[in-house]
């Protein structure tokens, strides 16, 4: 073989590998719809001032005296709702979102989903976390994982955690686990007796927030502060009385489902800008 | 200690007891040589290392030794298996093999247990490192080959039987090695017996940042294998061979288990004819069963009380080749097939200990996962006129599946659901040589290497196996990755002033296989400290470029020595970058042109030495410079790296004929630093550091 012939075979070669590292199957981008941003920012008030966690200076609707020491739960599937019926829920990256009063980065949520532009009538989520999501173990790190609610009592995580402590009858303190989650229904009148365990309980239950309308523009921000008045979780409708149903309630299905009741007014809505 | 003065006292007793003979009349039949006498004008770059070479060094693995390799660095996450990486190559872009074939499947979805693990240092013969994808055929090669030869036995004139012995020890680690090889045998038959233990404590990183940290890396393991040859006439040999290597704690403080045993077992049947015909030179067949049984947990960890993990995997990997060598005239064809069965099933139990109660979950990390792949490879070298022509041809077929029933589906988006695929893979490679003016030769080589992707990619649930601190879920249907490379190459040898060597290369990879991250909408993290899941993704094309540089003086000078220098730049054209606030994702963006993560820096070692008493006795100095990595991955966050320098100071003493003695002292000054590519101590943003100072000392006795 010549010279020029070994030149030509070594450019074909060359050719050869260029031609076969060319891709035609690349997707075709979808069309880009205009949007925006939201983000969610979680304020505490009791009476209407915000949370001072760690002092004995709460009054419930019931008497109670009471301190809050952790405040901390879930919201998910939070939904954004138009006047014409269609949705936004926001799911893209993240659909369940933790909050913790003593973790100031959980009290932001900065969502990843854009936005479609637009005016919105309402938002609403899921305090807790659904039936088919709340999965044993979905969460290994903390402060999430130490949300764990023991398998045999239903499994998943505590929806909420309020722990504190009010003064008995006695005047004497006394901590409360103020914990809401999955329930169980028990055959026996022992709730000590997990065998007789025949049935669970979802309590997680939905939230629409009132005078929550807001309007998404183009590549802006929009935050929006949601409230929980914390001492609705013991007034309207039940007066919840801790000398009644005592420090934990984690076991008792009928306190849980007055505290799901009382729930569906806790939350308000801030200030939007 | 007590071992090893028994092992010492034994081999003496050995000594006298056999009238030993030196062996200058062996005849050596292994395919090694044939390949040798081809390869000296080769169109890429191919490292050899002798087994001579690494006697004596302060290593605990043949990866670890590695390193030294201009642009081969390796992955660090514990004191030992270091796991190699060619020119920013790793894992299976690599085709690791030990003995010309045989492959051995990790059973460590971290590559606790790379294939350089399954292999002791002391039981090598020589190391063959190949950068790109030019050698064809011991399977796919995307990056690189690296064959791992370990010593075999060989027929001599009359019955011999030899022994060599040897005990290394190391401060910092209080690491002590013991090795022991019996090997012999007549004109029909010969055989080859060996043993090693290995016992590391924790080592501490140097002090010259003023404080040195102890890392908890110790480890034990211990190995045995045999192998029996057999000549039933001329120019044929039949060798059956097996092998175990065991380790016991050993410890990884930058994954989150450790390997609490890991069990292999390897046996390979070979036969080897030479000089067939006029036309047929040479057959090699091989078949090959490897069984890697390894089992990890976190009970050495403080979070075993809250949470504790047990991972129980085996690996399997059942093969073979076959390769007919063939010359007319001036051209040499070689023709085969090869063919390897990966079989893997494993689970992680999980047991959370919380608020009074247990809760167990298991998950399993592969689930009869299978991939069979069947190749026909061909190799072709010739001269024309002053060019010397390499060429390689590779055609595979790749097929896997597994028992898998998990199915994550989302929005009709399909993150893990069909595990079946199946590939037609092609690879192809050609080089040519030129020697330009006396002693200066100048390659080109141009390939294209295709492999598909391994279990990990495919199969792998939630393990953090990358560098990052993310669980990683593996995608059944990615495709297969291509590397298209070209590589040029100066050489030139004189007598009087040594040899060099000058290599650039530039790869542009499609389908490069990386890691991106999922919502936690769809899937969160299963181990402590991650901070979310990525799946393995193909990316649509990165690419590598770099250079490297030796030179090593005449052998025939007492004062001698040489210099590596290498660099490697790696680049993704367009990729997404996660926005991360606080704990949330918050956003993406689209960077262009980022470094490729996980590339190693510019770094050079220069060596001298003096031979005294006629060679006899050989002191050493040597320094390594490593320059700072700046060019790190802005999407996947990766961190920079300071450069360093290092001095190390060896000397070998061949006492008398039967007995050596070689020792020294690495990081004499004491640095504390880490290498670029060394994980990071898990659950922390910090690297795993190397050991500070070391003094050793190995003796080597042989009869």
């Amino acid at each position: 073989m010549n010279m020029p012939n070994f030149k030509r075979i070594l450019i074909y070669s060359i050719l050869g590998l260029s031609l076969t590292s060319c891709h035609k199957d690349d997707p075709i981008p979808e069309p880009e719809t205009d949007s925006g941003k939201i983000k969610f920012t979680f304020t505490h008030l009791v009476d209407g001032l915000p949370l001072e966690q760690d002092t004995m200076k709460y009054t419930n609707a019931a008497g109670n005296n009471y301190c809050i020491n952790e405040l901390k739960y879930f919201i998910s599937d939070v939904t954004l709702h138009k006047s014409d019926g269609t949705t936004k829920l926001i799911d893209d990256w993240k659909d369940i979102c933790y909050v913790d009063s003593d973790i100031p980065a959980t009290l932001t949520w900065e969502v990843y989903d854009p936005i479609p532009v637009g005016t919105y009538d309402s938002v609403s989520f899921t305090f807790g976390i659904c039936e088919a999501k709340n999965i044993s173990m979905m969460f290994v790190n903390p402060p999430e994982v130490n949300m764990m609610w023991p398998g045999v009592l239903g499994g998943g995580y505590h929806y909420m955690m309020i722990n504190g402590v009010w003064k008995n009858t006695t005047n004497v303190d006394e901590i409360f686990n103020f914990h809401l989650g999955i329930g169980q229904l028990y055959k026996s009148d022992s709730i000590n007796n997990t065998d007789s365990i025949y049935a669970f309980v979802q309590n997680y239950f939905n939230v629409k927030l009132p005078n929550s309308s807001f309007v998404i523009e183009k590549d802006k921000t929009r935050q929006i502060e949601i409230i929980m008045n914390i001492e609705s979780w013991f007034e309207t409708p039940h007066v919840y009385d801790h000398n009644y149903w005592g420090g934990a309630i984690m076991q008792n299905q009928p306190a849980m489902q007055m505290v799901k009741e009382n729930g569906s007014d806790v939350f308000t809505t801030g200030i939007i800008q | 200690m007590k071992r090893s003065a028994i092992l010492l006292i034994g081999l003496i007793a050995l000594t006298l007891s056999v009238k030993a003979q030196i062996n200058t009349d062996t005849i050596k039949l292994t395919p090694i040589e044939i390949r040798d006498s081809i390869l000296k004008k080769i169109p890429y770059v191919l490292t050899n290392i002798q087994k001579d070479q690494i006697d004596g060094e302060a290593i605990r693995d043949v990866g670890d030794y590695l390193r030294s390799i201009p642009n081969v660095s390796g992955v660090r996450k514990g004191g030992v298996a270091v796991d190699p990486v060619v020119r920013g190559f790793k894992f299976s872009q690599l085709n690791v093999i030990l003995d010309n074939g045989v492959k051995v499947e990790n059973g460590c979805p971290n590559r606790m247990d790379p294939v350089s693990s399954h292999v002791e240092a002391e039981d090598i013969e020589n190391i063959e490192v190949i950068k790109g994808p030019f050698m064809l055929k011991y399977g796919p090669a995307l990056g690189g080959v690296i064959n791992l030869v370990s010593e075999k036995p060989h027929p001599y004139e009359k019955f011999e039987i030899h022994a060599e012995a040897l005990y290394g020890f190391e401060t910092n680690w209080d690491g002590q090695k013991e090795h022991l090889l019996v090997y012999g045998g007549n004109k029909k038959i010969y055989f080859l017996l060996t043993g090693a233990i290995r016992d590391y404590g924790n080592y501490q990183s140097g002090n010259s940042d003023g404080h040195d940290t102890t890392f908890n890396a110790s480890f034990r393991k211990y190995g045995y294998g045999a192998k029996l040859g057999y000549s039933p006439k001329k120019n044929h040999s039949i060798l059956i061979s097996y092998n175990e290597i065991h380790g016991r704690n050993v410890l990884y403080p930058a994954l989150p288990m450790d390997e609490k045993s890991d069990d292999t077992r390897m046996i390979a049947l070979d036969y080897n004819a030479t000089d067939l015909s006029a036309v047929i030179k040479s057959l090699d067949l091989k078949i090959y069963y490897s069984d890697v049984d390894h089992l990890m947990d976190n009970s050495q960890r403080a979070n075993w009380a809250s949470k504790q993990m047990v991972s129980d995997v085996d690996a399997l990997n059942i093969g073979g080749r076959a390769e007919l060598g063939m010359q007319v005239k001036k051209h040499k064809i070689f023709l085969g097939l090869d063919y390897e069965n990966i079989y893997k099933d494993g689970a992680r139990t999980m047991t959370m200990l919380m608020m009074g109660t247990t809760t167990t979950k298991v998950t399993n990390l592969w689930k009869d996962a299978r991939i069979q792949n069947i190749g026909l490879f061909a190799e072709y070298k010739t001269l024309l006129s002053s060019f010397e022509i390499d060429a390689a041809l590779r055609l595979d077929y790749n097929h896997a599946n597994s028992a898998d029933t998990l199915k994550l589906i989302k929005s009709d988006i399909e993150y893990f659901n069909d595990v079946s695929t199946q590939f037609i893979n092609f690879s192809i490679s050609m080089g040519v040589t030129k020697e330009i003016t006396d002693g200066l030769y100048v390659s080109l080589a141009l390939g294209r290497g295709t492999r598909s992707p391994n279990m990990l990619e495919r199969f792998i649930k939630l393990m953090p196996v990358g560098y990052d601190n993310f669980d990683y879920l593996g995608d059944p249907q990615l495709k297969p990755e291509k590397n298209n490379e070209v590589d040029l190459t100066f050489k030139y040898s004189n007598d009087k002033i040594g040899n060099f060597y000058l290599n650039g290369f530039y790869s542009y990879v499609q389908d490069y296989i990386s890691g991106v991250m999922l919502p936690s909408s769809v899937v969160t993290p299963q181990t402590s400290g991650s901070l979310g899941v990525k799946q393995f993704v193909n990316m649509k094309s990165v690419g590598f470029t770099g250079a490297e540089f030796g030179y090593t003086s005449p052998e025939k000078y007492r004062l001698g020595g040489s210099m590596v220098a290498a660099y490697t730049y790696g680049y993704t054209p367009t990729v997404t970058k996660y926005i991360v606030t606080g704990s949330n994702v918050t956003g993406d963006t689209i960077l262009k042109n980022d470094a490729l993560s996980e590339i190693p820096p510019l770094e050079t070692t220069v060596s001298i030495y003096y031979k005294f008493l006629k060679g006899k006795l050989v002191p050493k100095i040597s320094a390594r410079i490593v320059a700072d990595q700046r060019h790190v991955s802005e999407a996947f966050y990766e961190p920079y790296t300071p450069g360093f320098a290092l001095l190390n100071f060896s000397v070998k003493y061949n006492i008398i004929k039967y007995v050596s003695v070689s020792g020294g002292i690495n990081n004499i000054f004491d640095r504390s630093y880490y290498e670029h590519l060394n994980r990071k101590i898990i659950g922390t943003s910090g690297k795993l550091y190397e050991p500070g100072r070391v003094f050793y000392i190995t003796v080597n006795v042989k009869i």
